[in-house]
């Protein structure tokens, strides 16, 4: 199968945060392009934002693997902020799981 | 074909009453200065001629000249009217032979109203192909005698193949999406071909090693196929790659012979017989065209202009291509079906009942479709048991990698099963299973959607899950409410929705895998879709439902599904039929690959 590339993540540095945007489709065949990215650029205990603001879909692998950062956040002590989906496509799993009210969701990215 | 042009007559309409005008100026021309009358129609793009009662020319401007084939006026005034249109096959728009009895000016000559008509002409030397429309007027003499008739043709071969390009891609697309047995979907779609677009149709595949196999041949008469039985005993083990289908399949790019002299077939044939069959086959032009993704070329369609003589066109390829990119879409759907359910085969023996139970009262069917992404396993389950007075039902999803997921699916299979024995209400279940995964070393989540059925009545908590639907033919809507993911959260509580089925209703539980499939253009699936779709389904047996679902589905989705997808319906029986008196197991199969594994009880 051809796979077209539908999510793009860009990476900037904000003081001592780590900003990822993501923009596109958080999905099962996505998923792992985001751990990859998380990996290399992210070191403990460096602040850490997803802004997810231009996230136009997620299922239930893209929030797994938001509960996974958010509870190795916790287990190595250092923050993980996330900024919603502008789109409802997106919010639709964090809403029906609970997650909206869970993770560490703020409206905007750390200046 | 039976096709509806009743939009390019209306089309046509509005350019009639222009011409109705142009008549009554061509009226007054007669009467006046020839010169004038030239003016006025001998520039017109429209062929445009006037017979006398015996039908014979007394005037056609220059197009009409040219459209009958004609070099000069003097030719076509000198060539007796019998003579002109005996090069021409013409039928009419329904594919009926049309005589002169037929032509409009010919029965105005007979004192008739004449309405336009459209007719389809195909020239016996060259094979053009060619949509006129034929108006005609009288032309009245001083008494109001009819004198001479008026013809305006217009060419309309353009707008009206594109309607039925149109058309035939329509019918082409729904025949495609018909089923999942593209062996059988290929033949349809070669059986609309012709006469829609050629005399034959052929449709070969390649299969993994390479080698082709010829899986459809069509042709409008079917007592004519065994000419292509023979002719197959002809097909070399190595197909020439510098030829014909051979380089099709080799280069993906189509090959288009307009016209097939007979030293081509002498050129092609093996041996006398070969030659003998070739010529019996009466070609007049082929072409073959790929079915291909991207780079993998997966057979090749052959359309074949024989015997009604007309040629095939820069346009019939154009067509044939756009068919031929469809049903390669359709045959890689198919085959992503076909590998999915080996997989489930797997899978299915571990995490699902083998059987679901038979319960009183009630219709029980369900659908389990395995997501092909490998680095994602696990997934979907569901389970249906009876605990004392009542019976619980539990769908869910476990997001989780390798064989890690597979063990948690199985370990919340068995704790919901054993907590039940204890506490039987939806949401103490919940609570037990989310304990029970926090106490694991390793981060274990899913969703689960759970009814405890006693009687009509159902109850039912949700953590984390889509909210089950009731189905009817009242209307489709959700129940209960959403509560938290299990394993993921502090502090988490689910509460208890409480619903009455009424006989004919059903409770749909399903997995994101449906809403989230994705269609063309990365289109998912969505709870709109499946509403739509069971709501359609509502009067409909339990394993109906699933099983048209899982249809609806495989219609939408383009390419790889990735993720599991589950369903399960419960539909309380109506009193009378079969469910209600007696449980009956019942097993659908379908003909063809099976696309879905399906369990019912009844």
């Amino acid at each position: 199968m051809v796979r077209q590339a539908r999510i793009a993540i860009s990476e900037e540095v904000r003081g001592a945060n780590l900003l990822l945007s993501i923009d596109g489709e958080l999905d099962i065949s996505t998923v792992p392009l985001l751990e990859q990215q998380i990996e290399a650029a992210h070191e403990s205990p460096t602040p850490l934002t997803l802004d997810l603001s231009g996230l136009t879909f997620m299922d239930s692998s893209g929030l797994r693997l938001l509960i996974e950062l958010s509870e190795r956040a916790q287990r190595e002590a250092w923050k993980l902020s996330l900024v919603p989906s502008r789109h409802e496509s997106a919010n639709i799993v964090l809403r029906i799981t609970g997650a909206d009210a869970a993770l560490p969701f703020s409206e905007r990215a750390p200046e | 074909m039976d096709l509806d042009s009743a939009q390019l007559i209306q089309d046509l309409a509005e350019a009639e009453r222009e011409r109705e005008q142009l008549v009554q100026e061509l009226r007054h021309a007669l009467r006046g200065s020839e010169r004038r009358f030239e003016a006025i129609v001998g520039s017109l793009t429209d062929a445009v001629t006037i017979r006398d009662r015996e039908h014979r020319f007394l005037y056609a401007n220059s197009a009409a000249i040219a459209h009958l084939g004609f070099d000069s006026w003097e030719q076509l005034r000198d060539t007796p009217p019998a003579q002109i249109m005996k090069d021409y096959l013409v039928w009419g728009e329904d594919g009926g032979v049309i005589s002169m009895d037929d032509i409009p000016s010919v029965r105005i000559l007979r004192g008739e109203q004449a309405e336009p008509l459209l007719i389809r002409s195909v020239h016996q030397d060259t094979g053009a192909e060619r949509w006129n429309l034929l108006k005609a007027a009288p032309l009245l003499d001083e008494d109001g005698e009819v004198e001479a008739t008026i013809t305006i043709i217009e060419e309309v071969t353009e707008r009206k193949r594109a309607e039925l390009r149109d058309a035939f891609l329509a019918q082409a697309s729904a025949a495609l999406a018909s089923s999942l047995d593209y062996e059988q979907t290929l033949r349809n779609v070669a059986q609309l071909a012709v006469p829609g677009i050629a005399d034959w149709c052929a449709v070969d595949l390649l299969d993994e090693d390479g080698d082709r196999r010829t899986v459809a041949v069509a042709h409008v008469d079917p007592q004519r196929l065994s000419l292509a039985e023979a002719l197959r005993g002809y097909v070399p083990e190595q197909l020439d790659p510098e030829r014909g289908i051979g380089r099709v399949l080799h280069t993906g790019e189509a090959v288009f012979y307009a016209e097939i002299p007979d030293q081509m077939l002498v050129a092609a044939a093996l041996d006398e017989r070969h030659l003998e069959l070739l010529r019996a086959v009466g070609f007049h032009s082929a072409l073959i065209v790929p079915m291909r993704l991207g780079e993998r070329i997966l057979g090749a369609m052959t359309l074949v202009a024989a015997e009604s003589g007309r040629a095939l066109d820069k346009f019939d390829l154009e067509l044939s291509e756009q068919v031929a990119a469809r049903a390669a879409v359709a045959i890689e759907n198919s085959r992503l079906y076909s590998a999915r359910s080996s997989i489930a085969r797997t899978l299915q023996q571990s995490l699902l009942p083998e059987q679901l139970p038979e319960i009183t009262g009630y219709e029980l069917a369900s659908i389990y479709l395995p997501g092909v992404e490998t680095s994602m396993v696990g997934g979907d389950f569901y389970d249906v048991w009876a605990v004392r007075d009542s019976w619980l039902i539990v769908i869910g999803d476990v997001t989780g990698k390798g064989i890690d997921a597979a063990a948690l699916t199985a370990l919340v299979r068995h704790t919901v099963r054993t907590a039940s024995e204890f506490d039987a209400s939806p949401s103490a279940l919940l609570e037990f299973v989310d304990r029970t995964l926090k106490k694991r070393p390793v981060l274990s989540v899913c969703t689960a959607m759970c009814v405890r059925l006693q009687g009509d009545r159902a109850t039912l908590a949700v953590g984390g899950h889509p909210l089950p639907l009731h189905v009817s033919t009242e209307g489709v809507r959700e129940l209960g409410e959403h509560g938290p993911l299990l394993g993921a959260f502090a502090d988490a509580c689910w509460g208890e929705h409480e619903v009455h089925l009424q006989p004919g209703a059903t409770l749909l539980a399903y997995t994101d895998g449906i809403t989230d499939a994705q269609g063309q253009g990365g289109v998912r699936f969505g709870l709109g879709r499946l509403r739509e779709a069971v709501a359609e389904l509502a009067d409909r047996p339990a394993a109906e439902v699933v099983d048209g679902l899982a249809r609806r589905l495989a219609e939408f989705q383009t390419g790889a599904h990735s993720d599991d997808t589950a369903a399960i319906a419960l539909r309380r029986a109506v009193a009378g039929s079969a469910g209600a008196d007696r449980a009956q197991a019942h097993e659908v199969t379908r003909a063809g690959s099976a696309p879905a594994m399906t369990a019912t009880k009844a």
